[in-house]
C-alpha cells in the first residue's frame, strides 16, 4: 500500500524562524529519497510536516493526490523511525512492534502474529519477550523499523536513522534498511547529514540548504552535475576553478569568467613536463603529498593561490613529487569536467 | 572514608568529617534519647531511663483511645493521600501538555506555593468554611480536603520530575502509530510515572499523618487524630506514654519511606534481567 508523496511550495515558520521557504518535492511510489543537509537546514522539519507533527503555514501536501494538511498524524498512516528510536520502555519488544495494531484495536492474536512476522523481517526472530533496554543499538533500530512498518503504512519516514550507531554498524544497517525497504517496496523519505549514507541508500537525494531544496537528483547526477558550488562542495571533494572558454583560468583578474569548473580529484592525473597538455589543466607548486593506502593525495597551490586536490593511483612513482617543485595536472576526459555557468553574481564572486 | 571525594579532599577531610559527624549527631541524638526514655521502668520521662521495660508500649497499644486515634489518622491520611495522588498526577500530566512555556512556569509555581504557605492559613480558612456550611460541621471532610491540599505539592513535584524524564519523542511516536491520548496516557506515560507516583504518595502520606495544625482546627469534638492526641498528651500528663507513642509513629514513618528504595531495587533487578514479564 505504498503511496506517491507530493509536496508543493510548503512554508513553515517556527517562532521568528522561517524554517521552510517554499519546498516542493515529488516522490514516486516505492522510491527512496533522502533529504541531505547541514543541521538547521530544515530537513527534520520537512519530515515532521510529512508525518503531521508540524503544521504548515502555507503550501500543499498530498498522499496519492489526497490532501493531508488537515489530517492528524494518527490518521496519516505513516511509519516513522525517530532518531532516538522512541521505543516504549515499559513494553516488551513484541508489544512495541504491535503497538500500532493495538491503537487500531486489532485482536490480540493478530497483534502477536504481526509482531512475529515483522520481527522476522528485521531478522530479530524470537525477541518479542525481551525488554527494549536489554537490546543493543542496532537491535533497537531494527525494532523501531519493525514497529514503523507493522501497520502497513503508505510511507516510511526515517529521521537520522544511523546517527546513534557506531561506524561499522552504520554501514551494515544502511545495507539492511535498504534491503527491507526494497522488499516491502514502501515509499521512503529519510533525513541525514551523512553524505555517504545518502549516496548509499537513496534512489534520489534532495540537497537542502536554509529551508530550500537546492537540487534533487540521483546520487550520480548530484556528484557529476551539481547545480551550484554548494552542492559540489557538499558531496565529496571537489576542485572549484574559474573557467573561460573551455579552459581553467587561474589568474582570473581582468578576464571574462564564464563559469566554475567542478573537477573531482580522482579525474585529475599528472602530466609529465614536455608532454602536451589537454585543455583542462592546471599548474602549481606541490604543497602536500600524502599516502592514503588506496591513493596518493596531492595538493597543488596555483599561482593564483588556489588549492587543487588531486587523487593519484598508488602505483605512480612518487619520488618525482617533491614539495615545492612545480607540477601539472589535467583531466583528459572533458566529459568529466562539469561547468557551472556563471550568473552575474557568482561571476563576481569567483573572480574575487 | 575511602570514597573518591574523601581521598581527593586530602587532610582537609578531617574537619569536614568532624562537622558532618556533629551534624548527624544533632539529628540523631534527640531521637535516640526520645526512644531511650520510652524504655523506662519508672513513670517519668527521664534520661538515662530507669531500668528497661516495655510497659509504656503496652500501655499505648492497649489503650483504646490511642488506638482509635491511630486508626483515625490512618484512614484520614490515606484518603487525603489518595486525593492528592490523583490530583497531583493529573496536574503533572496535564501541565506537560500546556504549549506555552510561560504558562507552564506559572502553573508549576502555583502548584508548589502551598508548601511555602503556613498551614495555619489553610486551617483558619477551612475552619471558616466549616462554620459557614452547616452540613460540614462535625464531619472530617474539611480535614481530609485540607490535608489533601497540603499533600498535593509533594505528589505534583515528584511526578513532574518523572514526567520530564520521559523521552519527549515518545508521544509524537505514539501519535504517528495511530494512538490517541488515552492510550498514550495508559500504556506509555502511566507505567513510566508509577514509581514517581508511589514515592510522591508515600511522602505525602508521611507528611499528612504527622500534620497537627489543621487537625487542631478541623477535627470535630470528641475525636482526636494521633498527632493531636500526642500534642494534648504533652500538655497534660508528661508521661513516657508520649515518647513511646512518638517512637511508634517514627518507626511507622521510616517503614513507609523505606518502601521507596526497596521497590526501586526490585525494579532495577528486573530491568537487569532484561525481561518485562
Amino acid at each position: 500500500m505504498t503511496i506517491a508523496l507530493s509536496i508543493t511550495d510548503v512554508h513553515v515558520t517556527l517562532g521568528h524562524n522561517h524554517v521552510l521557504k517554499g519546498v516542493s518535492l515529488d516522490v514516486r511510489p516505492g522510491e527512496f529519497v533522502t533529504l541531505l543537509g547541514a543541521s538547521g537546514s530544515g530537513k527534520t522539519t520537512l519530515l515532521n510536516v510529512i508525518a503531521g507533527l508540524q503544521a504548515v503555514d502555507s503550501g500543499h501536501l498530498t498522499f496519492d493526490g489526497v490532501s493531508m494538511e488537515r489530517t492528524p498524524p494518527q490518521k496519516r498512516n505513516v511509519g516513522v523511525v525517530f532518531q532516538s528510536y522512541a521505543l516504549f520502555p515499559h513494553m516488551s519488544v513484541g508489544e512495541n512492534v504491535a503497538f500500532p495494531l493495538r491503537a487500531a484495536r486489532r485482536p490480540a492474536r493478530e497483534r502477536k502474529s504481526v509482531a512475529e512476522e515483522m520481527l522476522a523481517l528485521v531478522q530479530l526472530p524470537g525477541m518479542a519477550g525481551r525488554s527494549p533496554a536489554s537490546l543493543s543499538g542496532g537491535q533497537r533500530q531494527r525494532v523501531a523499523l519493525a514497529r514503523a512498518l507493522a501497520a502497513n503504512p503508505g510511507i516510511l519516514l526515517l529521521d537520522e536513522p544511523m546517527a546513534a550507531l557506531d561506524k561499522q554498524l552504520r554501514e551494515q544497517m544502511q545495507v539492511e534498511v535498504t534491503r527491507i525497504q526494497r522488499k516491502v517496496g514502501i515509499t521512503t523519505v529519510s533525513v541525514t547529514h551523512d553524505q555517504t549514507e545518502a549516496l548509499t541508500m537513496s534512489d534520489r537525494v534532495a540537497i537542502m540548504r536554509d529551508g530550500i531544496l537546492v537540487q534533487v537528483d540521483s546520487p550520480e547526477d548530484l556528484y557529476r552535475h551539481p547545480v551550484d558550488e554548494y552542492v559540489a562542495g557538499f558531496l565529496g571533494e571537489a576542485n572549484l576553478l574559474p573557467t573561460a572558454g573551455g579552459r581553467i583560468l587561474d589568474d582570473a583578474a581582468g578576464a571574462e569568467v564564464d563559469g566554475t569548473a567542478v573537477v573531482r580529484p580522482e579525474d585529475l592525473e599528472l602530466v609529465p613536463s614536455g608532454e602536451a597538455c589537454p585543455a583542462w589543466h592546471v599548474e602549481g607548486a606541490i604543497h602536500l603529498l600524502s599516502f592514503q593506502g588506496t591513493r596518493f593525495r596531492l595538493e597543488l597551490l596555483t599561482d593564483g593561490g588556489r588549492k587543487v586536490v588531486c587523487s593519484l593511483p598508488p602505483s605512480i612513482d612518487a619520488s618525482t613529487l617533491v614539495v615545492g617543485e612545480r607540477a601539472r595536472v589535467a583531466c583528459r576526459n572533458p566529459e568529466r569536467v562539469h561547468v557551472i555557468a556563471a550568473t552575474p553574481a557568482t561571476a563576481a564572486m569567483v573572480a574575487a | 572514608m575511602s570514597s573518591t571525594v574523601g581521598r581527593s579532599l586530602g587532610w582537609y577531610r578531617v574537619p569536614v568529617v568532624v562537622v558532618a559527624l556533629l551534624a548527624s549527631l544533632l539529628l540523631i541524638v534527640p531521637f535516640v534519647i526520645l526512644v531511650a526514655t520510652s524504655w523506662t521502668g519508672g513513670s517519668f520521662i527521664l534520661f538515662p531511663p530507669e531500668g528497661f521495660s516495655l510497659q509504656w508500649y503496652t500501655e499505648v497499644l492497649d489503650d483504646p483511645r490511642w488506638m482509635d486515634s491511630f486508626r483515625l489518622s490512618l484512614w484520614t491520611a490515606s484518603l487525603s493521600t489518595l486525593i492528592a495522588a490523583v490530583l497531583g498526577l493529573l496536574g503533572a500530566v496535564g501541565l506537560a501538555r500546556v504549549r506555552s512555556r510561560l504558562a507552564q512556569r506559572w502553573i508549576r509555581t502555583l502548584f508548589i506555593v502551598p508548601i511555602a504557605l503556613p498551614p495555619i492559613a489553610y486551617a483558619v480558612g477551612l475552619y471558616g468554611v466549616n462554620m459557614e456550611l452547616g452540613f460540614l460541621r462535625g464531619t472530617l471532610v474539611t480535614l481530609i480536603v485540607g490535608h489533601a491540599l497540603v499533600a498535593l505539592p509533594y505528589v505534583f513535584v515528584i511526578v513532574s520530575g518523572g514526567m520530564s524524564r520521559i523521552d519527549p519523542a515518545l508521544r509524537p511516536a505514539a501519535s504517528t502509530l495511530g494512538a490517541k491520548w488515552p492510550l498514550v496516557l495508559w500504556k506509555i506515560e502511566l507505567p513510566a510515572l508509577l514509581p514517581y507516583l508511589l514515592s510522591g504518595a508515600l511522602f505525602a502520606f508521611v507528611v499528612v499523618f504527622d500534620e497537627v495544625v489543621l487537625a487542631v482546627f478541623l477535627v470535630p469534638p470528641g475525636e482526636q487524630t494521633l498527632p493531636l492526641r500526642m500534642l494534648n498528651a504533652s500538655q497534660e500528663a508528661f508521661s513516657p506514654e508520649l515518647t513511646a507513642a512518638s517512637t511508634l509513629v517514627s518507626i511507622l514513618a521510616i517503614l513507609v519511606l523505606a518502601i521507596i528504595p526497596v521497590t526501586n531495587a526490585v525494579r532495577r533487578r528486573r530491568a537487569l534481567e532484561g525481561v518485562t514479564r
